[in-house]
């Protein structure tokens, strides 16, 4: 199944290496990503493809969990 | 000033006393600076060994423990530590030399993207390209690795960022984030399931110590009266001795801890996480039970048993929000009465050192303040079902990673930073041997840490399970040829000697704690005894297999 995340990312370094591998890692398979400036400078704003049998919102959770991540919430 | 000048500076005013590291190419500008500087480095021989050893540094003293390496190899050697801390949530700065920045993704001598390989296993990291950011790196290093739950942050260094003007004040103190207390909601709905519950258990994790909630918790415990297991890190939330703890759960539980989870109506999980050692097939685990579960990390929720209940915040505001008095008088009656008839005996026949009453003599003997550091295998679930733990923060154990080799460096690390507590390290024989330059370590710095080697000439645990799983087929877990450990010991200067029978235990005890300085002690033990209980792989904790010798079960 698959799920969309929508996220606000601070444009740092490994940013979104870290969004990219906490997904993988975490067992939801990336299968599309769209990464721009943000409305607010100085980040990115990311949609995140994911597909995985396991809970959405759990994802969202750990991705929350990561220092550059402003914000995060599920669309789908 | 320069950047390492500054980075030395940010450290003191950050708190930091003491380092543990290993100098290099990358790195050399910082140990230049290091050269006038009134902060204590501790030479350990191996990176791996700065890790482990700021990790003991950090759980024995609570402060954030720091290592600092070179590029490269150092950084690589440093990664096995990292994700220890990682793993058991431990508060750690990590700090590597780096090529200078016009060299880097060029593959320089001792090049290694340490900032990209560690991702995984830091909390957050920081690849300094600029001087002018150190002041806020160094800032937000301390105050990611020490807040809410705890972890390592690296900071990767180039050499010519240290090299380069650096004439800053350090900035405010890190200032650590306090955790938010659990919603009114949650806890109104944790105390409703609370309430209806007559057969609760408690599951004590480790996060009860790393929250501070110790005396909450005991607290807790003792108003409501719920019986209580822990997990391997959450050993000593309720003292050993305590009425109300059944034991360790899981795969070397005690029968009584795992049926009480097993039959039990509501599961408290308090600063835990639902580990496989811990659970076996989640599936199986507390069929019946509806969960609670208490953690200041959202991510914990769900991850493996979705709570009824989560709360999710500041532990001790959680524990006084919750905490009620309950009749349940019949249940724990129950559990008690199991905990009584299944009480571990130390009467083991035979000439042998027996492992379990050596180490429960072990604690006996050592009075006042006493850490006890361990490597992994079966000498680690015997530290853990057989040394009565007063306090979690004085077991020192690689519980989520499981490195073997972790023992001797984090011995060094708590004893370094509680010199006036007594240190003991419990190791195997597979495990002494991954780290054993670290008794250089021990030396060098006369370090009255008490080893103690309980030496099988097997990788225990491994030959255990190839016995009991694998058809005794005991594929490459003879260690036959081992050294001549009391040789080996004396070598670098460490006092040594050896005993194998029962009669020389009391005798080997009195020596290893009266002695001054450190002593290393090696048990030479039967290399077919296993750790009893034991849940087969696969198999639910209902399933336990007991120690033979003791129920007349076939081996």
């Amino acid at each position: 199944m698959n799920h969309k995340l929508n996220l606000e990312v601070r444009q740092a370094e490994g940013a979104l290496l870290r969004v990219l591998g906490t997904a993988e890692r975490r067992g939801y398979q990336p299968v599309a990503l769209e990464a721009g400036p943000g409305e607010i400078t100085g980040e990115f704003a990311v949609l995140l493809t994911v597909r995985s049998e396991r809970d959405p919102g759990l994802l969202a959770r750990q991705l929350a969990n990561l220092h550059d991540v402003r914000h995060v919430e599920v669309l789908s | 000033m320069n950047g390492a000048e500054f980075l030395l500076r940010a450290l003191q005013h950050e708190g930091v006393e003491t380092i543990f590291g290993y100098p290099g190419g990358a790195i050399l500008p910082v140990y230049d600076a290091l050269y006038t500087s009134s902060l204590r480095h501790i030479l350990v021989r191996h990176e791996q060994a700065a890790a482990m050893a700021a990790d003991g540094y950090a759980r024995a003293t609570g402060k954030v423990g720091v290592c600092m390496v070179t590029s490269g190899p150092g950084a690589t050697n440093l990664l096995t530590g990292i994700a220890n801390a990682f793993m058991d949530s431990v508060p750690l700065v990590a700090i590597t030399g780096q090529v200078a920045t016009p060299l880097l993704g060029t593959d320089a001598f001792q090049e290694v993207d340490i900032f990209g390989m560690s991702l995984p296993v830091v909390k957050h990291s920081f690849l300094v390209r600029s001087a002018n950011e150190l002041p806020q790196v160094v800032r937000e290093a301390f105050r990611i690795a020490a807040s809410g739950r705890p972890g390592p942050v690296l900071i990767d260094l180039p050499k010519d960022v240290a090299l380069a003007p650096a004439d800053f004040s350090p900035l405010d103190r890190a200032q650590i984030n306090s955790s938010p207390a659990p919603s009114p909601a949650a806890l109104a709905h944790a105390k409703s399931l609370l309430r209806a519950s007559r057969k609760p258990v408690i599951y004590a994790g480790g996060g009860i110590r790393l929250a501070g909630a110790v005396e909450a918790f005991r607290a807790f415990a003792e108003l409501t009266a719920i019986p209580v297991v822990a997990t391997l890190k959450g050993l000593g939330a309720l003292p050993a001795d305590h009425e109300l703890f059944l034991g360790m759960m899981g795969m070397h539980g005690t029968k009584c801890a795992n049926d009480a989870v097993q039959n039990c109506d509501l599961l408290l999980c308090i600063g835990a996480r639902f580990d496989d050692r811990a659970t076996g097939p989640i599936k199986t685990f507390a069929p019946d039970a509806k969960i609670i579960h208490l953690d200041v990390d959202p991510a914990e929720m769900g991850k493996r048993r979705t709570p009824d209940a989560p709360v999710i915040g500041d532990l001790r505001a959680a524990l006084w929000g919750l905490a009620l008095p309950l009749k349940i008088d019949a249940w724990r009656r129950s559990c008690l009465a199991e905990k009584k008839t299944g009480a571990v005996r130390y009467d083991a026949p035979g000439e042998s050192v027996d492992a379990p009453r050596f180490l429960n003599r072990l604690a006996a003997a050592a009075t006042g303040e006493t850490f006890v550091a361990c490597d992994v295998g079966q000498h680690q679930m015997r530290v853990a079902q057989h040394y009565p733990f007063a306090r979690p923060e004085h077991q020192l154990t690689s519980g989520g990673l499981g490195a073997m080799g972790y023992g001797l460096p984090a011995a060094i690390g708590a004893q370094v930073g509680r010199p006036d507590a007594r240190v003991i390290l419990v190791t195997g024989d597979g495990s002494i041997l991954m780290n054993i330059h670290e008794l250089a370590t021990i030396a060098r710095y006369k370090l009255p840490v008490k080893i103690v080697l309980l030496d099988n000439q097997f990788l225990g645990m491994v030959r255990q399970w190839q016995e009991l799983f694998y058809q005794e087929k005991y594929s490459e877990t003879d260690l036959y040829d081992n050294p001549d450990f009391v040789k080996l010991a004396e070598a670098f200067g460490i006092p040594a000697f050896a005993i194998e029978t029962a009669a020389q235990e009391d005798e080997a005890i009195g020596r290893l704690l009266q002695e001054p300085g450190p002593v290393f002690l090696q048990v030479r033990l039967d290399p077919e005894a296993k750790v009893w209980p034991i849940v087969p792989p696969g198999k639910s904790n209902s399933q336990m297999l007991e120690d033979p010798a003791f129920t007349g079960a076939p081996s």
